[in-house]
């Protein structure tokens, strides 16, 4: 077995790629701001710049074929890039583009040969970015409860109703989004998926004011929105996937979602952490303290779990192994071990890690956004309970037959 | 990066499975823990013709050679039985100590006997102030002409009762630190007696002036003794997976056929969330055990993994155990069942090799937490 990203020569001759080129490429005016719901417009568009260089090399979206605008790149590879952008601070992609990430992957599974081609090159070499659109206000957990509808008219879908927790800061050229497309028909065989231009006439998007985003670390999410659609009119070609077929598209788009893909887990945070209690200041430090260093311990432990089943999940699905339940498994170890080091934090560091003061704050506040991060990331990508319930599921512990994951290529 | 075995790993796992689904079901292993005096008689010689006692040691000295991790994936599957005796005393830890900190002539006399499983070794370690560390060793040798006499109370040995051959960790008149001896178990002064109770295969072991040859003395060993120990660790890590896995199977199938209420029980909820608590912690176990294993066959630092590893695996196969028995209720506590078994073990190694404690007490220093 070999854990490590070990560096074979030709491995290490693209890392050295990679850093070449961001070195010249990334922008020295990129700011890494502890809540990126202070991320400005000039920065997203930094960010989206980068995105479109790293397109240009199918290194955006590096397990997307390369006839879509991907690179085609093994596991290794992907690592290698991973690394390299998590190395200063940013993610892959470098913005949020959770349509793109999640919906992507689903395309390529359920979508027609135009489908591909006219949606996937543009969001692989990072020319638009895409939101995800699922939750609505009656609709959380209980996805195929949705009510948000959109009605055959001609050669169009009309689309009414709202959605929530959508995307991000500063807009999006695309909404993948879940709609009920049959609302007389039965559960589960109602639903479809379109890829909405956010341009049309009658999308209303409006930010909601939320303890933190949640869960989106480098890629600089900023805000949540809420949208509303209100008669608006998408090209029947822009439903994906089958008329009515939705709720089996998603079950793809979950599977990424609830951790199926696996990412090299980002653990910046925890070693910045243990760096601060060990500095030194008026001769003393945090870890001075037994009880302190016992709870570091402890956090370090836990994040190393937390990696390894990344670096599992990671290793699975990049190399197309069955998986059951291990998407689940990692998403709910990831929220649960981030709330729980949060209050590992609080436990070791006092109010040292809840105040953002530009004098008394570590880290520039990054500790601050972790304490309201955590917590917010108990929801997206679902709950916790739910993670568990497709746990059991795909475990058969119901007594019926293991559940099989969704395809993801 | 590769998670999958290799084809080498693939036979060891496919052989040590048939080993273990044939001769060691439950019946079997049930007498067998009843009257342990049956293991050497009834399991050593097969396994040794299966050439289990040489894989953790070196072609040159009669063994195979494997990679710890090899190792590790055959003790998986001795731990899904639970498989007893000393094969991991013997052959891994005792192996391997003697190869970090033996004399070649030590090496030569012994490490080619252990492989063919002719003769068994156990470490004798801990003392009445219980730890894995050298500050708790009293055990003295004094000199005795050009030999030493060799005094001391060892408990919670594990395996002694099975050995022909002790590793005796003691202090060494004119030594600067703590060394290692080899010492015949059946020497005149060495009593060894398996005790009793919730707990498997450990023992208390009195020396009292045994006769030790100086050329079976490892002087300041100990340096070499717990780097070896701490390298094994990680296999240790992977019998108590095995058991983990086992304990998840059973506990699986019985809350997919007890029916309770009209229907099976792991329709329930809250029987579900044990099974997943029970599987997050085989996991955990699993990955932070096999990384470790994957450094140390890389040669790379591995310290801290090994550390992490038994600190999750000591941690997790309780946890498990205990979750089984939320699931089984009653049927659990049933000795016949088998689950028992499982429990007892992984109380019995919790402690083995040093506690959770020990090892986050270790990694403060591995990350720079205490200043040496």
């Amino acid at each position: 077995m070999d854990f490590a990203i070990q560096d074979t020569p030709e491995q290490a001759a693209f890392r050295k790629e990679v850093r070449a080129f961001l070195d010249r490429t990334v922008s020295p005016k990129i700011e890494h701001m502890a809540d990126p719901c202070d991320m400005s417009f000039e920065q997203y568009q930094l960010r989206r710049d980068l995105g479109r260089a790293l397109g240009e090399r199918g290194w955006l979206y590096p397990s997307m074929p390369k006839e879509y605008g991907g690179g085609d790149l093994p596991a290794e590879h992907i690592g290698i890039l991973t690394d390299e952008l998590t190395r200063i601070g940013l993610a892959l992609p470098p913005y949020y583009d959770a349509g793109g990430r999640m919906g992507a992957p689903t395309i390529l599974v359920w979508g027609t040969e135009e489908h591909k081609k006219r949606f996937l090159p543009p969001i692989c070499r990072g020319e638009v970015r895409t939101w995800q659109l699922l939750s609505e206000p009656g609709a959380g957990s209980d996805l195929a409860g949705i009510k948000c509808t959109a009605i055959r008219d001609g050669d169009h879908y009309v689309v009414n109703g709202q959605k929530m927790w959508v995307g991000s800061s500063h807009g999006a050229d695309y909404s993948w989004t879940i709609l009920v497309t049959d609302p007389k028909g039965e559960r589960h065989k109602n639903l479809s998926w379109l890829m909405i231009p956010m341009d049309l006439p009658g999308i209303t998007v409006t930010p909601m004011d939320l303890l933190a985003t949640g869960g989106e670390g480098g890629s600089g999410c900023g805000v949540k929105n809420t949208v509303f659609f209100d008669n608006v009119r998408v090209p029947a070609g822009n439903l994906v996937g089958g008329e009515n077929n939705g709720w089996k598209v998603a079950t793809t788009h979950l599977e990424v979602e609830h951790g199926g893909m696996g990412r090299m887990a980002d653990r910046r945070v925890v070693y910045e952490f243990i760096n601060l209690c060990k500095e030194r200041q008026d001769g003393w430090a945090i870890a001075d303290d037994p009880g302190a260093r016992e709870e570091l311990v402890n956090l370090y432990i836990e994040s190393e779990i937390t990696r390894l089943f990344a670096t599992r999940n990671h290793w699975l699905s990049h190399t197309n192994q069955p998986r059951s339940y291990e998407g689940s498994q990692y998403s709910l170890r990831r929220k649960l071990s981030g709330l729980d080091m949060g209050e590992k934090m609080v436990r070791i560091a006092g109010p040292l890690v809840l105040t953002k003061d530009k004098r008394w704050a570590p880290l520039r506040g990054s500790i601050e956004y972790f304490q309201r991060d955590s917590i917010t990331s108990l929801h997206p990508g679902a709950t916790t309970d739910i993670q568990r319930v497709i746990m059991a599921r795909r475990l058969g512990i119901g007594g019926r037959e293991r559940e099989k994951a969704a395809n993801l290529r | 990066m590769d998670l999958s075995l290799n084809d080498t790993q693939q036979l060891i796992q496919d052989s040590a499975r048939d080993f273990v689904r044939g001769s060691c079901g439950r019946d079997v292993l049930l007498k067998l823990d009843r009257d342990p005096s049956l293991v050497m008689s009834t399991l050593w010689k097969p396994m040794s013709e299966l050439g289990w006692p040489g894989m953790a040691i070196p072609e040159e000295y009669g063994g195979t050679g494997n990679s710890l991790t090899d190792v590790a994936v055959l003790f998986e599957e001795l731990g899904c039985g639970p498989v007893p005796g000393p094969l991991l005393s013997s052959a891994v830890l005792c192996a391997r100590i003697l190869m970090e900190a033996g004399s070649d002539a030590l090496k030569k006399a012994w490490l080619p006997r252990i492989a063919s499983g002719e003769r068994v070794f156990a470490l004798a370690l801990t003392e009445t102030q219980y730890g894995w560390t050298a500050d708790n060793v009293r055990a003295t040798a004094k000199r005795a002409g050009s030999d030493y006499t060799l005094s001391g109370t060892k408990v919670f040995v594990h395996d002694a009762h099975f050995a022909t051959d002790l590793l005796v960790v003691a202090k060494v008149e004119g030594g600067k630190g703590i060394s290692v001896l080899r010492v015949d178990a059946k020497a005149a002064g060495v009593s060894i007696r398996a005790l009793d109770g919730f707990v498997t295969s450990v023992c208390e072991v009195l020396l009292e002036n045994v006769k030790v040859a100086a050329a079976d003395v490892i002087a300041d060993g100990w340096p070499a003794a717990e780097r070896a120990m701490l390298a094994v660790t990680p296999v240790l890590c992977a019998y108590q997976v095995g058991s983990c896995k086992t304990v998840f199977d059973l506990s699986l199938n019985y809350a997919r056929e007890r029916t309770q209420f009209g229907q099976i029980i792991g329709r329930f909820s809250r029987v579900q969330d044990h099974l997943i608590h029970l599987v997050n912690h085989l996991d955990a176990a699993r990955w932070t055990t096999y990384e470790a294993l994957s450094k140390l066959d890389a040669g790379v630092d591995a310290v801290a993994s090994c550390h992490v590893a038994k600190s999750v695996a000591g941690e997790s196969h309780m946890h498990a155990c205990d979750y089984a028995h939320e699931v089984h209720a009653g049927i659990g506590v049933s000795r016949e069942y088998g689950l028992t078994l499982h429990t007892k073990l992984s109380r019995s190694l919790y402690h083995c090799l040093g506690a959770p404690r020990l090892h986050r007490k270790k990694l403060e220093s591995v990350l720079g937490l205490v200043t040496a």
